[in-house]
């Protein structure tokens, strides 16, 4: 059974719809800034990528506030029938407030044992039962909490609960803001993202030498996958197709990839057993790319490994590089953006790679978008903290 | 009408380990590396013991650990303790006692370990059983209760009905009792769960175990119930007790029942 792509809805630093997030990317432009969402005061990294909410449900929670949003857009004209239909998401974590816990501690002090009468979180699966219900969703909806991996896995396992017959179709995707000063703080005790402050534009710079680490984003991407035989009976819009889904563990570090990549290659090759294909048909690859010092140059080994000699010839971007990272939508928003820039025949290029890396010695396609060759593969990567390794391979609008 | 294609997979599958722990754990005969320790929260400890004991109960060596094993878990919200966050936010606030972000993103962040970050990563206990056992199959993490073990739990019967693997390790872990959690509870009027625990099962196909399992089932309206989100943990200490039969509504929608036959 064939899994198709039939509606895709999207939450980005460079526009809250299809048209406007392909659009951005072939032209090449960073949705990178100062961060407004909060005063980042005096921590390392005060930019980020983020989402203008001006038109988007307001909701305290911006992960819930996208996905909603996201969810919408995909299923704008569909007409199915919701009994058919399932959900699996990857979401962010649940953090708190500090102001709020400051505001709490003032009027209560430390709570006591039995009398802990706030609670600042808002627990992030919340927004997947908010999800069904609103669409009349009675399967058992999916969370997925692999980090930066989450929302491949959504997509993975939405696409394997399609061809095993389970669904008929399934909304799957990703919703994630951690540009807080919670989120934020975190990363920057780890130095994980950049300090390039003075240059917002030019921050996220995966595969170069000069990358000193992620740019944070925010965003979500939901997308609509169905049985390919009924989506054309029904005369959907075919925006792509998912054929296979690999997903492994590096069992190495928590925050360190393997250093020849082992997890990585792994996922790569079970994603392309899965689907059927062979790394000769693979024609374009969306990496991680994260624009760390360790990710880039490890992803390129493992790239080398799966496509062999073939690695070279092979165009491969970053989509890092214009929207940041957003952390647990990173990978669903990527695919998005594959498939929306492969309905226009593109892929799109990677930003601010000036000075390669030697160490990352692909085709990172730096000097803009290119024709996406009709009908061949594409391979997906998504890489997590905790060697969580997530891949689906892919196919444009011609199936 | 075709039966759906979740009625073939419980078939000949096995509970060939299980094992829990609950409260404070000693999980360095676990460990790879002692240095690990220091990046370990009460879930990550939890779980690395339950996981490897329940790898020891049911024999399985490095090779199949390394090379034939999928990893399953349901881990709970996020546990962030008083003794990490009150300094923080302590050396946040101002004068007037509100909160300040020049403090926060100076002093008040100077209080924090930067391995806090790691351990506040839903992923942490499952990269700690994946590390410390070898495990480099394939996953599912999730959270945070019984109906996502549920969950968690069919897709490792399909990993094994597909021949993806041929050992599932199925697990929950919680650390609820916490400064912030703890509310989460209490204002829908539930009493302060159990304080710490992990468990973990074993499950292989057409192989002898210490019990069958017989059915599964998993469905979902939405509509509150009344079984306890902290529940997977409790569910596999039942099994430990040899429990037939588990049914369950939860809080967040789901309806849940799976039978056990006890060899």
């Amino acid at each position: 059974m064939r899994v198709v792509v039939t509606g895709i809805g999207v939450v980005t630093p460079l526009g809250n719809d299809v048209t406007a997030l392909a659009e951005g990317l072939l032209e090449g432009r960073s949705g990178a800034s100062a961060i407004t969402v909060f005063d980042p005061g005096g921590l390392a990294t005060r930019i980020a990528a983020q989402v203008n909410t001006a038109d988007l449900p307001a909701h305290p929670d911006r992960k819930w506030s996208f996905a909603l949003s996201a969810t919408s857009q995909a299923l704008v004209g569909q007409r199915l029938e919701p009994g058919e239909g399932g959900l699996a998401l990857g979401i962010g974590l649940d953090l708190f407030s500090m102001p709020d816990l400051i505001e709490y501690l003032r009027e209560h002090g430390i709570p006591p044992e039995r009398d802990r009468e706030t609670f600042l979180q808002t627990p992030s699966e919340r927004c997947v039962h908010d999800i069904c219900r609103r669409h009349g969703l009675t399967y058992p909806p999916q969370v997925h909490v692999s980090a930066c991996a989450a929302s491949t896995d959504a997509l993975g396992h939405a696409f394997l609960t399609i061809r095993r017959g389970s669904r008929r179709w399934m909304l799957a995707g990703g919703s994630d803001s951690m540009i807080n000063p919670m989120g934020l703080a975190g990363f920057c005790k780890i130095r994980a993202t950049t300090v390039r402050n003075d240059e917002p534009a030019r921050a996220s710079r995966p595969f170069d030498r000069d990358r000193d680490g992620f740019l944070l984003g925010e965003g979500a991407a939901v997308l609509l996958l169905e049985e390919r035989e009924s989506a054309l009976r029904r005369g959907a819009t075919v925006w792509g197709e998912i054929m296979g889904y690999g997903c492994s563990f590096d069992a190495h570090g928590i925050s360190e990839p393997h250093p020849e990549g082992r997890g990585a290659v792994l996922a790569m090759r079970r994603a392309l057993e899965n689907a059927g294909v062979g790394a000769d048909e693979i024609a374009y690859v969306n990496a991680h790319g994260t624009s760390t010092p360790k990710n880039d140059p490890i992803e390129s080994a493992a790239l080398r490994q799966v496509l062999g000699q073939r690695a070279s010839e092979i165009g491969i971007s970053s989509t890092k590089s214009m929207l940041g990272h957003l952390i647990s939508a990173s990978g669903a928003v990527e695919v998005a953006s594959v498939l929306a820039c492969a309905a226009r025949g593109k892929v799109h290029g990677t930003l601010n790679l000036e000075a390669p890396d030697p160490l990352c010695d692909l085709d990172y396609m730096s000097n803009g978008p290119r024709t996406l060759a009709s009908g061949r593969a594409i391979l997906k990567n998504s890489f997590a903290f905790g060697g969580q390794n997530a891949c689906l391979v892919l196919k444009g609008p011609d199936v | 009408m075709d039966a759906p294609p979740e009625a073939r997979l419980c078939h000949s599958v096995s509970l060939t380990g299980l094992a829990c722990c609950e409260g404070p754990v000693d999980c360095l005969p676990w460990l790879k590396t002692r240095k690990m320790l220091k990046l370990m929260g009460k879930q990550d400890r939890l779980a690395v013991v339950a996981a490897g004991q329940a790898a020891r109960q049911a024999g399985l060596d490095e090779e199949t650990l390394r090379q034939r094993t999928g990893l399953y878990l349901v881990s709970a919200h996020i546990p962030f303790h008083e003794e990490d966050i009150l300094p923080l936010a302590q050396h946040s606030t101002d004068s007037l006692g509100q909160f300040s972000m020049p403090l926060f993103s100076g002093p008040g962040l100077d209080q924090v370990n930067p391995l806090l970050t790691f351990r506040c990563l839903p992923n942490m206990p499952i990269f700690h059983v994946s590390y410390n056992l070898g495990i480099q199959g394939p996953s599912m993490t999730s959270f945070p209760g019984l109906g996502q073990f549920y969950q968690v739990l069919e897709q490792a019967l399909w990993a094994l009905e597909e021949g993806d693997i041929e050992v599932a390790m199925v697990g929950a872990v919680a650390d609820q009792n916490n400064f912030l959690v703890d509310y989460h509870w209490s204002r829908q009027g539930l009493e302060r769960p159990r304080p710490d625990a992990a468990g973990f099962l074993v499950l292989r196909k057409g192989q002898a175990g210490v019990a069958k399992l017989r059915s599964l089932s998993l469905t979902y309206d939405g509509e509150p119930g009344r079984a306890h989100p902290w529940g997977p943990v409790e569910l596999i200490h039942d099994l430990a007790g040899a429990v037939s039969r588990h049914q369950a509504h939860t809080l967040d929608g789901y309806h849940l029942s799976s039978e056990w036959e006890w060899v």
